[in-house]
């Protein structure tokens, strides 16, 4: 029997997602009435070392040790939380789940922490979804596209000289997450090997997190509710500095008209160009979008 | 599609007798990144993982910038899928373009293999039926490509640890076809020949025989694992010293090609895979300055 090269490539896929083996995922297929062919020889020819199914397996094999080691890359902190063997299986299911469809390897891991919501690990430990969302975060803006920060200075003498035209946006490097109670602890715990200390209250509660890159270090930080908003709305649409202030008070409880909001607002621009997340808005995504 | 005469023969020439002799080089991998920057090296050019560059920006483009500043390039791509009976992923070419205009490199190679089979990627290079169809279908995929990206390309022979009950043509024929045919380059991968013909009981010697030296446009060098019943490709140590030998036999046959260690896991310190480069040097060296044995 004659096998086209596209269904020699679809049997050949089928049996190297084989966890249980290939022997049995080739009688399964067989009982399943996937193939025509009786005798895995017929495709796959024996030697004098190895039958089929043993040639098979090597290519089986390597195929869920590279992806595993590629995603104990990515999520170094989860593999370590739940261990190796969990981290194996998790594995499996997962690429069985959502076997890689991007060329790049960058991108296997993408979906795992969407995944793991609703994995049975999940159920046993609410914090893993979160731990794996930040950890991929991180990997995202690893090699995201580069902007140059502006100053704290250049931002307010520009703001100054045009208050109406000089927008700035969020840095593309960034994301904002919310993250389940006990994550970030979780996190610094496993980074540090230092439990949190008693008085980090705040962060054993939910929160929404900033995972940025400032030159080629990724950083992440807990961000206040009036901080959230503001970078939430900053983030799909570039604002002026006037509307940034109204938006970090419009998400607090402090009064523009008193000195604590003006006093807050310019804490906040010191600590976001200190941190180098606010770029300038390119011109071409100002017309029309500029809030 | 199909490619002018002319075209094929400049194919065949161009990237290597444009470039010269490149020399010896080592694949660039992120460990070593801030020695490769920190200070000057024997080594003469770096080869890259396409794949690992075709991103947004970060630290990888920008060390892969200044590495370029200082270096010829070349990309080694392992997503290209030739073999792959899916169509060819036009935005992994777009990608790749791009890469090629920010790099300018001294060429650009990929495997001859398949990865991708119904929209999932095995991120794996997976083996060929060495048949008829599958001669046509790759020559008529590295034509597209290489029209699309107005350049040839040089593929490498893979490791490979099964053989289909359907194969027609020895390897090192396919090989020899697909780049007689396309005008496409060969990146002869010198531990993946002694890896094959262990596991497949052929001789590595006939296998470099078949091959045209003119299409020949790069060497590589490698490590290997013995897993009892069969070789595996590891990129993971030195090496070895029936692979030196046969490094020797190529070079007699092929004359002076730039050659480059590969090393992915458990990678040594950089001056350990510095020597190895310098080992090949030395080799090629001795033989091309017949200090070494005659002609194989």
């Amino acid at each position: 029997m004659t096998t086209s090269l596209r269904e020699l490539q679809a049997l050949f896929w089928q049996l190297l997602q084989a966890p249980e083996g290939v022997e049995a995922r080739w009688a399964a297929m067989r009982d399943a009435g996937w193939t025509a062919h009786g005798d895995l020889s017929d495709c796959i020819a024996p030697s004098a070392r190895m039958t089929p199914v043993e040639h098979l397996e090597i290519y089986s094999n390597m195929y869920f040790v590279r992806l595993r080691d590629c995603l104990e890359e990515d999520y170094p902190k989860l593999c370590e939380w739940i261990g190796p063997e969990s981290f194996r299986r998790l594995v499996v299911d997962y690429l069985l789940a959502h076997p890689p469809s991007h060329f790049s390897l960058r991108e296997v891991g993408r979906a795992l922490p969407g995944f793991l919501s609703s994995h049975p690990l999940h159920g046993k430990d609410e914090q893993l979804a979160g731990l794996a969302a930040l950890e991929w975060a991180r990997v995202d803006v690893f090699d995201e596209r580069d902007a140059e920060p502006v100053s704290r200075e250049t931002l307010v003498a520009e703001a100054a000289a045009d208050p109406d035209g000089f927008s700035v946006s969020l840095i593309p490097a960034s994301r904002i997450l919310p993250v389940a109670a006990g994550v970030l602890p979780l996190w610094r715990r496993l980074d540090t090997g230092v439990e949190a200390a008693p008085d980090a209250s705040r962060a054993a509660e939910p929160a929404v997190v900033l995972v940025w890159r400032r030159d080629s270090s990724i950083r992440h930080r807990s961000l206040a509710s009036d901080e959230a908003r503001a970078l939430e709305g900053l983030r799909s649409k570039p604002a002026t500095v006037v509307r940034l202030a109204e938006r970090v008070l419009a998400g607090s409880d402090l009064d523009a008209s008193h000195d604590a909001g003006p006093q807050r607002f310019a804490e906040i621009l010191d600590r976001w160009t200190h941190d180098g997340i606010l770029v300038r808005a390119s011109v071409e995504s100002r017309p029309g979008l500029l809030d | 599609m199909q490619l002018d005469s002319a075209h094929r023969a400049r194919s065949h020439r161009s990237p290597r007798r444009q470039a010269g002799s490149l020399g010896h080089g080592v694949g660039l991998r992120r460990e070593h990144f801030d020695r490769v920057l920190a200070a000057p090296s024997e080594v003469d050019w770096f080869e890259v993982i396409s794949e690992n560059f075709m991103v947004r920006g970060g630290r990888p483009l920008a060390i892969l910038d200044r590495v370029r500043r200082d270096h010829p390039v070349v990309l080694h791509g392992v997503s290209l899928s030739i073999g792959s009976t899916d169509p060819i992923d036009g935005g992994y070419l777009a990608q790749l373009e791009e890469l090629i205009d920010r790099v300018e490199p001294a060429w650009v190679s990929d495997h001859l293999c398949w990865t991708h089979v119904g929209g999932f990627n095995s991120h794996d290079l997976l083996p060929l039926p060495y048949t008829d169809e599958a001669l046509d279908h790759v020559c008529d995929r590295v034509e597209a490509v290489q029209s699309r990206l107005g350049r040839a390309i040089a593929l490498e022979n893979p490791s490979t640890y099964l053989r289909f009950a359907a194969e027609q043509i020895p390897e090192w024929e396919f090989l020899a076809e697909v780049a007689r045919r396309a005008g496409c380059g060969v990146l002869l991968d010198v531990n993946n020949v002694f890896v094959s013909a262990s596991n497949h009981d052929f001789d590595a010697d006939t296998y470099l025989r078949a091959i045209p030296p003119e299409s020949v446009w790069q060497i590589h060098l490698a490590g290997h694992t013995d897993c009892g019943t069969h070789l595996l490709d590891t990129h993971s140590r030195a090496v070895c010293d029936e692979v030196w030998d046969l490094y020797r036999d190529a070079t007699r046959r092929f004359g002076e090609i730039p050659t480059l260690v590969e090393w992915d896991a458990d990678l040594p310190e950089w001056e350990v895979l510095e020597a190895e480069s310098e080992r090949a040097r030395a080799i090629q060296r001795e033989e091309l300055t017949g200090r070494g044995e005659g002609p194989p």
